[in-house]
């Protein structure tokens, strides 16, 4: 188990070079072969009708003017050893890993990502929690009162869930929990060490619109896992040895439907963590979703390399654990 | 069975109708109302001194930047009065009186000497930063050579480098030791007097004076990039907190002196600024009373809108002011056959102008239908209409095929249209100019680019649009200043055309605009000076180089929380200097 985890943990680092690589080309390959060359691309961080003396001085202090496997070879080298910037008035050392600068807000990349990441990880966690415990228990009770009207109903409620967008949910939820009745209002990010109890009033509407979505899938997710083992001859035999039925359904019923639950939960954990981009957008939460909007659309290389290799690091992390449990859930996966 | 699925579906259908009917209805937590549609636009509403609460600001975005020596965006130099002076500023009263600039760190408009080559300011006194030290002439020196270094701040106007003598003065923070307060084009001969040095008369200074850079930076309190965290305080309130990118918080400045800065109020107790939010979230947070004021003002989203036009209590909360932007499209000299000025009349008399402010959002939100390039509060400004545009709005095909016979092209020709793609009302405006010009004989393909690169790759580009015959090329336009100069010179004057990053898009050099901005830019009298921009205009117009479009306007909405609320016309949006809390 332990070759396993490093010699994963080796891979993880070599999947976030390629994937550093990856959009490094694109931000600026992609450009150039539309004819874009340096001096143009400086000219975005300017400001309006710059002189030629100043976007050269931008395109000079961004590097952009430099070849490309140089930028690349320095922004490498500031994530393994840091790296010396110069705010004007002073040099100050970026410590390792050094994500470079914005070039919109002139600041340390690393530090502003960081910041992010515990609204994102208490959105994550909360919803995570609400998603798998609502989704399971829905879809366990489905499958064991499959046709009747609760298993109809909630399956109904989890098409509307997977099909409805998080923006449509999030802002009705807004228009009548925060504003009609203001049972949740003002929604905005509190820290939990600030206050615990604002924190999760505040998360409540965002976790419940996120794990609207995602219950929805987990839900039809176990009721289809569950009729398939629920269907199996060895649960007939656990039966018939007289096993309490609240054991053949969790012990022996939903343990082996559990495996596909367990991957995909990975999965969108993982992804969640990267930045839940519409639900933080549709309420104001400044995480790490909000700052790869900000990213993009200010075109903020060293933002943009900084969020995606942190989202793809969540990624790969959440699947060496969904891997790791496998083996706690399953325990064929152990031999 | 059957009986339960029968309840079941009553209770769903219920539920169903009770959501419903709460998302028809409206709730606003709400004090006493005042004011009426568009009061705020040519009066002081609430008027009061009351003192205290939490002004919040919500923006759907972040500044580009809080240091008053590296931003550019119309509602920063707004805000920016908040916590700092510069030399001068705009008198800060509703309607045309707010396009007045006015003394503000200076005790009165600066002095032109030596033919038109310095002009000379002397500031108050008595006004301190924020910890106690006074303000002096050098401070003032400092915070404009600090913007010649555009490797730190990249974002604010390039006015000085063009117009003061020293051009190639690299800024103070390469070595620093030497070029620090080594600005030659500015000297300071006694801590309350200032004197700049131009490279040309240019009367139009007092304008430039206002620009937030002149606000004063104390040089051992300047921390280069970083100084947009807590840049020092000049006004009535100062920086408490700035979590960057996600809120600001204004505290009062104790050593504020209100004698010294009349046009700027301390009213709150503090002030919120929320950075990032939702922009339909933050109209439905306006409305419902748990914000108090949109920051970029430039109105609200298309469903609170609705919302606001179609209830009549909401609409007596908003005010429709003119924003100071034009909606255009530039007409290119160069691209044949424009090159020949009765097909480029042609086009202004087909376009259909009550399509165009359709695709622009209505009256309301796009603005009125322009017969001029100088919107109406460009000091100066006179209405005339040489194409129908007013009289005509939905074009005139007619003349416009009069006007395609007197230049050789009876049966029309085909040109390019360029557009910003990722601008939904451009993209409209564009399609509308298509379908309006095709009656006429003139067919025109449509060109879509990214709005971030659009000037700098594509329609600013003057070799690109020749290759790519782009005749018609839509865009908008504000001044930096609210004269004639500051608005015609950047998009008219032959000597701005330049190969990248081009403003004067139609590649206009008509030798009459450019005498006539020549003259004006060496009048110092107010009043001779703006009698240039009707002139200008007309020749302009003559030249048809410019298709106006709409004078924008913006919907604001008005929390009836506020006091003092009333639009500063230079700005188009609520005077964030002057509001307070009921």
């Amino acid at each position: 188990m332990f070759a396993f985890i490093i010699r994963r943990l080796i891979a993880t680092v070599l999947l976030l070079i390629v994937v550093s690589m990856i959009t490094f080309a694109i931000f600026f390959l992609v450009p150039r072969l539309a004819g874009q060359n340096s001096y143009q691309l400086a000219s975005q961080y300017v400001g309006r009708n710059p002189t030629r003396s100043a976007i050269l001085q931008v395109e000079q202090r961004l590097g952009l003017n430099a070849p490309i496997y140089l930028q690349y070879g320095r922004f490498l080298r500031g994530i393994v050893v840091g790296a010396h910037f110069n705010s004007g008035t002073s040099t100050a050392y970026c410590p390792p890993p050094c994500f470079g600068y914005s070039f919109k807000n002139q600041q340390p990349v690393w530090p502003m990502m960081i910041s992010d990441v515990p609204v994102t990880a208490s959105l994550a966690a909360g919803a995570a929690i609400l998603w798998l415990s609502g989704g399971v228990a829905i879809g366990v009770v489905s499958a064991l009162r499959r046709g009747t009207l609760f298993d109809r109903f909630s399956m109904g409620v989890a098409l509307a869930g997977v099909s409805l967008p998080i923006f449509f949910t999030g802002l009705i939820s807004l228009a009548l929990f925060s504003y009609k009745w203001p049972i949740f209002p003002n929604v905005q990010y509190v820290e939990i060490t600030q206050n615990p109890l604002l924190w999760a009033r505040n998360l409540v509407l965002p976790w419940i619109t996120l794990a609207f979505l995602y219950a929805a899938l987990y839900a039809r997710l176990t009721r289809a896992g569950m009729l398939e083992t629920m269907s199996e001859d060895y649960i007939r035999t656990a039966r018939a040895k007289g096993l309490p039925e609240r054991t053949v359904i969790v012990k022996h019923g939903l343990r082996a439907a559990l495996t596909p639950i367990v991957t995909i939960f990975g999965m969108d954990l993982g992804l969640l963590l990267g930045g839940a981009v519409l639900t933080e957008n549709t309420f104001g939460l400044h995480g790490l979703g909000q700052f790869t909007i900000q990213a993009i659309q200010q075109q903020d290389l060293p933002e943009i390399l900084g969020v995606t290799m942190l989202a793809a690091f969540f990624i790969v992390v959440a699947n060496l654990v969904v891997d790791i449990l496998y083996a706690v859930v399953d325990p064929r996966v152990r031999h | 069975m059957k009986r339960r699925g029968t309840i079941g579906l009553a209770a769903v259908t219920a539920a169903a109708a009770l959501i419903l009917a709460a998302c028809g209805s409206s709730s606003t937590k709400t004090s006493t109302s005042s004011g009426s549609f568009n009061s705020a636009v040519t009066g002081v509403v609430s008027p009061s001194t009351h003192k205290g609460g939490t002004l919040t600001f919500g923006n759907s975005s972040t500044p580009d930047s809080t240091d008053p020596g590296n931003t550019y965006y119309a509602f920063m130099w707004n805000f920016v009065r908040l916590y700092t002076m510069p030399l001068m500023t705009y008198k800060s009263c509703p309607g045309a009186c707010g396009l007045q600039v006015v003394p503000d760190l200076a005790t009165a408009p600066g002095v032109a000497g030596d033919h038109g080559l310095t002009w000379t300011y002397h500031i108050k006194p008595n006004v301190k930063f924020e910890d106690g030290t006074t303000v002096t002439s050098a401070d003032v020196k400092y915070a404009v050579e600090r913007t010649y270094d555009r490797t730190v701040l990249p974002n604010g106007p390039s006015y000085f480098p063009v117009l003061l003598t020293d051009p190639k003065y690299p800024g103070p923070f390469k070595n620093r030791s030497k070029n620090m307060m080594g600005l030659t084009a500015i000297t300071t001969p006694d801590p309350t007097t200032i004197v700049f040095h131009l490279q040309h008369p240019f009367a139009d200074f007092n304008y430039v004076a206002a620009i937030p850079q002149t606000a004063p930076v104390p040089p051992s309190k300047d921390t280069g990039t970083k100084y947009q965290l807590h840049p020092m305080s000049t006004g009535p309130y100062k920086f408490a907190s700035y979590q960057l990118n996600k809120q600001i918080t204004l505290v009062p400045n104790t050593n504020w002196n209100p004698a010294t800065d009349p046009n700027a109020k301390q009213l709150a107790s503090k002030v919120v600024v929320n950075l990032n939010m939702n922009a339909n979230d933050i109209d439905n947070r306006l409305i419902h009373g748990d914000l108090t004021v949109d920051m970029p003002g430039t109105g609200v989203q298309a469903a609170a809108r609705a919302r606001i036009l179609s209830s009549s209590s909401l609409k007596a909360q908003s005010d429709d002011p003119i924003s100071g932007f034009l909606w255009f499209a530039y007409i290119n000299t160069k691209v044949a056959p424009l090159n020949n000025v009765h097909c480029r009349m042609a086009i202004e008399y087909a376009a259909n102008k009550t399509n165009l402010q359709t695709a622009y959002g209505g009256p309301f939100a796009g603005g009125a239908v322009a017969s001029t390039v100088a919107p109406p509060n460009v000091l100066g400004y006179k209405k005339f209409d040489l194409y129908e545009a007013t009289s005509k709005p939905g074009g005139d095909v007619a003349k416009a095929k009069s006007e395609l016979t007197a230049c050789g092209q009876p049966s029309g020709f085909t040109t390019g249209v360029a557009y910003r793609s990722d601008r939904p009302k451009e993209v409209s405006a564009a399609q509308a100019l298509q379908a309006a010009l095709a009656p006429a004989g003139i067919h025109v393909t449509l060109h879509g680019y990214p709005a971030g690169t659009y000037y700098s790759d594509f329609a600013g580009v003057p070799k690109y649009v020749h290759a790519h015959k782009l005749g018609i090329l839509f865009g908008g336009w504000a001044a930096d200043w609210p004269d004639g100069y500051g608005f015609f010179d950047e998009i008219t004057n032959g000597n701005a055309i330049v190969p990248a990053g081009n403003t004067n898009i139609s590649e206009l050099n008509d030798p009459v605009v450019n005498k006539l901005l020549e003259q004006m830019a060496g009048t110092q009298n107010a009043t001779a000076r703006n009698a240039f921009t009707s002139k200008i205009d007309l020749q302009v117009m003559k030249d048809a180089v410019i298709l106006p479009e709409v004078y924008a306007k913006s919907l604001l909405y008005r929390s009836p929380a506020l006091s003092n609320v009333y639009v500063q016309t230079y700005y188009g949006m609520y005077n964030y200097a002057a509001l307070g809390l009921k």
